[in-house]
């Protein structure tokens, strides 16, 4: 009874929060902003991000760090709603270490195989470093794959990794080691939110879970099938083997005629229905997406299920914002970046 | 006490002439637009969906007023009439050209200030370093870097091959102040290496020499004559503003009409050349209407009766005397009544007023209340105001009944005695009975009230179901009627007549009609029998248990809401039994504070019980006086109108 009490108090944290994620209205106004720095007292004045604004000089500060300070908030929020009732003592609450730690892994590999002069030093935000379980700043320093899984022995990935073979010149295949990266990440996700929690939260969280990946998976085969003509067998190779809609509705997916076929089936399935009319194919899934996530967030009492949902908002909050500011720092106009944004 | 009529009006013009035409239909005020056409895939017709031209200009003048300090207002004027979108951007970027370059001054003076600042805060940090500025940049052979860089990133620092060393002075939650030196030969690679890091570089300037004092006297010296240089700027600008302000805020005036206007052209159908609005008038107005286009020779204005498009409900504008017009606004809190409905303000006015009265019922209070609502209604708000007057009066007429004045119980009894009437006036506390089961009878005429109206509704409409077989219906009022005679005659005038054929006839027949509502309404309707109205067939088993749990809930809905009456009665006691507190707290009181007892006792109760008796009796009206006849899908009536607004949502 007791846990049904903490998990309460997360979930209606939680729901505070997320009255302070900024609104189509607010992104409008931004959108309309001429410089970066307007852009960037726009933000610290928010409630939101007014504490991570408090040293910042918006007339001053880089674009890069205006960025990365976004990107720290989200997960700071994140942290700090994990250790709110003790929620960090469960394994499946690393979940956003986990993925932040496969993103570092994967950037290493792409400058690995670029052959780029800088470390991933330069590009590795700082404000990981302390939660991050695998020695990223050692792993930094890697010039060939071998010394990077080398580095990474001992850990899960170190074993996902070392399994994939290695080319002529020393490099594996980028696609290949993300796929599997990401492959295991939800295979261990969906077996911890499976064995940690039971009933319904298990189910909701199992769902949700899954649909993300099916919005993942579909992005990705449109993209496939539009710019690189990808033949079904090889998107389905190149797809995460896990479906919310059924193997057979998204392997028939894969096998439209084109990618507009494609779409026109996808608007017929969940992630398609009531979605906005644009040619971003991001846009136009991910509109949905936050439908059904705002659904869980204000509907479930669970804990795992509104935290989720959170950051996953949250996430595309920062995507937003961080579109707005590139548009503004290019010139672009303020019609075309509204047209870019993940909105209802 | 019915429904304004309304007359369907369609306009068709060449598309040189919509503008123009939306805007006298805006002027009217009696327009109500609706969509010409629905959008339908392969259809020749369609809906206007044009981008709005005005919406980037519009924003323009809105971020140049923003710039120059303007506050928009509205300013109307001629100087703008007939302009393009495109005459608008070029006046905005004539104007924007004007201030943009002190723009761009200003914003290169605040951003050397903020820098400056920062190194001001940077020499701060570095207090007690006595040695020359001067004479650390001046080295050859090192190069040197001072400033801040996020705290988060010093971990990294190590990791570095180079040959760099950084001095932290002082770290906050955010930031680490120091400064790192490195060999001139390598100081493009570090500073590249410390910018990747976001480390902002405070540049002291090369008059900054001394120590850390004078370093700082310096700088602040620096940063008094930029400000002063901003101010001049702003000066200017606010000069600059104040000769375009009048420019600016007529066009912005102009454009926002000009935007709204074309906003309105979502609603308009668009055939070839021409151009198709649809929607409705008043039909008192309706001529009226028409004339304000006689001067268009290639506009036609088409009146039509309002039901002659079965597509599109006609809206709904309620017409009241001048009694019942202040309810108008409970009606339509609950919903509108549709175009060829009923009407139930009246009902609702009068039940209303009397229900406030007896369960408010005081002559002083009433009187202060019907004082209120004047007040209410002059400086508020004029619809609640009128009914709060009238509630005051009637509640006056009950306190005299009640003989209370400001809760003086007696004060009245000498005026009803001289004038010989025995039963007034009528107290409270002694016939608590009486008062309980009139309450309970008053529930009942208004129930039964209810289902008379929901009968007339039904024929009117032809639905025999809700009129003669339903639980409103003739079959529910004469079970309804019968059980509450046969309860009033048996237990309190002990008179039998709940004989078999009573009960028979009144009560089985009637229950039976109320069961068999559907197939009996059909029967009547199409004259064949069917147990459901859907195409698919209904089960004899299905048809039972979905009508017993019906019946079970129509027959619960009769108790509760005759009981729910009783909170009438009720309200009665608790006004007497709170004001005889007071006098209770009155006569505790010392002779001075009597008075002062009385006032505030007074106050009290009156806004408390006012308030609550106010939402019991709209609980009332809605749920148990509406639910048995009001159907509320009627649609607002909404005459097309552009206003100012200084929001600029494009």
């Amino acid at each position: 009874m007791l846990d049904n009490y903490s998990s309460n108090a997360t979930t209606a944290k939680i729901r505070a929060k997320y009255a302070q994620l900024f609104t189509p209205e607010e992104y409008r106004e931004m959108a309309a902003l001429r410089t970066v720095p307007e852009a960037a007292e726009f933000i610290a004045r928010s409630a939101r991000f007014k504490e991570a604004f408090t040293e910042v000089d918006p007339n001053t500060i880089h674009r890069g760090y205006l960025e990365e300070l976004l990107y720290r908030e989200n997960f700071e929020t994140y942290i700090r709603l994990c250790k709110f009732q003790g929620l960090d003592k469960e394994p499946f609450f690393g979940f956003l270490i986990r993925r932040s730690e496969i993103e570092c892994i994967l950037s290493i590999i792409n400058r690995i195989n670029s052959s780029l002069d800088r470390t991933y030093l330069s590009d590795l935000p700082g404000y990981l470093i302390k939660y991050l379980s695998i020695p990223v700043m050692e792993l930094s320093n890697s010039q060939t794959y071998e010394e990077l899984v080398a580095g990474l022995k001992g850990t899960r990935y170190g074993k996902v990794l070392g399994r994939i073979p290695v080319r002529e010149d020393g490099n594996a295949d980028y696609t290949e080691c993300e796929l599997r990266l990401r492959t295991d990440y939800y295979a261990e996700l969906l077996e911890q939110a499976d064995k940690e929690f039971g009933g319904a939260v298990s189910d909701e969280l199992k769902t949700m879970i899954l649909r993300e990946i099916d919005c993942r998976n579909i992005i990705n085969a449109y993209r496939m099938k539009a710019y690189f003509g990808y033949e079904p067998e090889e998107i389905k190779r190149r797809s995460l083997k896990f479906y919310g809609i059924g193997k057979k509705n998204m392997e028939r997916l894969y096998e439209a005629a084109d990618a507009e076929v494609m779409m026109d089936m996808v608007n017929h399935t969940i992630y398609g229905k009531n979605s906005p009319d644009t040619d971003n194919i991001e846009v136009e899934i991910n509109s949905v997406k936050i439908r059904r996530l705002r659904h869980y967030l204000t509907g479930s009492t669970y804990a795992p299920v509104s935290l989720y949902a959170f950051i996953q908002l949250c996430d595309i909050d920062v995507s937003n914002l961080v579109t707005i500011i590139e548009g503004i720092r290019y010139g672009v106009e303020a019609a075309a970046i509204e047209a870019q944004l993940i909105t209802l | 006490m019915a429904i304004e009529k309304m007359a369907l009006v369609n306009i068709i013009g060449r598309f040189e002439d919509l503008d123009e035409t939306l805007m006298r239909c805006c002027d009217s005020g009696c327009f109500h637009i609706e969509p010409a056409f629905k959008n339908e895939a392969n259809s020749t017709v369609r809906l206007l969906n044009e981008k709005n031209p005005f919406g980037v200009p519009l924003k323009e003048f809105a971020s140049l007023a923003s710039e120059m300090d303007i506050k928009l207002t509205e300013a109307p004027g001629t100087r703008f009439k007939g302009w393009t979108a495109e005459q608008f951007c070029e006046l905005s970027d004539n104007i924007d050209g004007e201030i943009e370059e002190k723009s761009k001054e200003k914003q290169r003076l605040a951003k050397e200030v903020s820098e400056l600042e920062g190194a001001v805060l940077q020499v701060d940090h570095l207090r007690g370093m006595n040695n020359d500025f001067s004479k650390i940049f001046a080295c050859k052979h090192t190069a040197c870097r001072v400033g801040r860089m996020p705290a988060d990133n010093l971990a990294k620092l190590q990791y570095y091959d180079q040959t760099f060393f950084f001095v932290p002075f002082e770290t906050t939650k955010d930031f680490c102040w120091g400064m790192y030196f490195c060999a001139e030969g390598d100081k493009e690679l570090i500073d590249s290496i410390f910018r990747s890091m976001f480390f902002e570089r405070i540049r002291i300037p090369d008059y900054v020499t001394g120590n850390t004092d004078e370093a700082l006297k310096k700088l602040e010296s620096q940063i008094k004559e930029k400000k002063a240089q901003i101010e001049a700027l702003d000066k200017e600008i606010s000069q600059l503003a104040k000769k375009h302000d009048q420019t600016v805020l007529e066009a912005y005036t102009a454009l926002k009409k000009r935007y709204d206007i074309f906003e309105l052209r979502r609603k308009v159908g668009a055939v070839k050349e021409k151009f198709y609005i649809k929607g409705f008038v008043p039909k008192k107005n309706a001529d009226k209407f028409s004339e304000g286009f006689k001067d268009m020779d290639e506009v036609e204005v088409v009146l039509l009766p309002a039901d002659a498009d079965a597509n599109i409900t006609p809206p709904t504008v309620l017409k009241n005397g001048w009694f019942t017009r202040p309810f108008g606004m409970l009606v339509e809190m609950y919903g509108l009544p549709k175009y060829n409905g009923f009407n139930p303000t009246a009902f609702v006015a009068i039940t209303y007023t009397i229900l406030f009265g007896i369960m408010f019922g005081d002559l002083g209070q009433g009187f202060l209340l019907f004082l209120l609502g004047f007040l209410i209604s002059k400086k508020i708000n004029k619809p609640a105001g009128g009914m709060v007057t009238r509630c005051g009066l009637s509640s006056m007429v009950f306190g005299t009944l009640y003989g209370s004045v400001f809760g003086f119980e007696e004060l009245l009894d000498p005026v009803f005695e001289n004038f010989g009437v025995d039963f007034l006036p009528l107290k409270i506390f002694k016939q608590s009975t009486f008062i309980l089961l009139t309450a309970v009878g008053i529930g009942i005429f208004l129930i039964l009230v209810s289902m008379l109206i929901n009968i007339g509704i039904g024929f009117k409409e032809k639905n025999y179901e809700k009129a003669i077989f339903g639980c409103n219906g003739i079959a529910g009022l004469v079970f309804y009627a019968s059980v509450c005679v046969g309860v009033v005659c048996t237990m309190m005038l002990k008179i039998e007549v709940m004989s078999l054929p009573f009960k028979i006839f009144l009560i089985v027949i009637p229950l039976i009609c109320i069961f068999c509502r559907v197939p009996f309404s059909i029967a009547v309707k199409y004259k064949k029998w069917r147990l459901s109205e859907d195409e698919e067939d209904m089960t004899i088993g299905g048809f039972i248990v979905e009508n017993f749990f019906e019946m079970f809930e129509f027959l619960l809905s009769y108790v509760s809401n005759t009981m729910s009456f009783l909170r009438v009665g009720g309200f009665v006691l608790s006004h007497a039994g709170m004001m005889m507190v007071v006098m209770t707290l009155m006569d505790m009181t010392a002779s001075a504070g009597k008075p002062v007892t009385l006032i505030i006792g007074n106050l009290f109760v009156m806004a408390m019980e006012g308030m609550i008796v106010a939402i019991q009796i709209i609980r009332l009206e809605f749920y148990e006086i509406f639910s048995r006849f009001y159907e509320s899908d009627g649609k607002a009536f909404e005459p097309m109108s552009v206003s100012f607004d200084t929001e600029v949502n494009v």
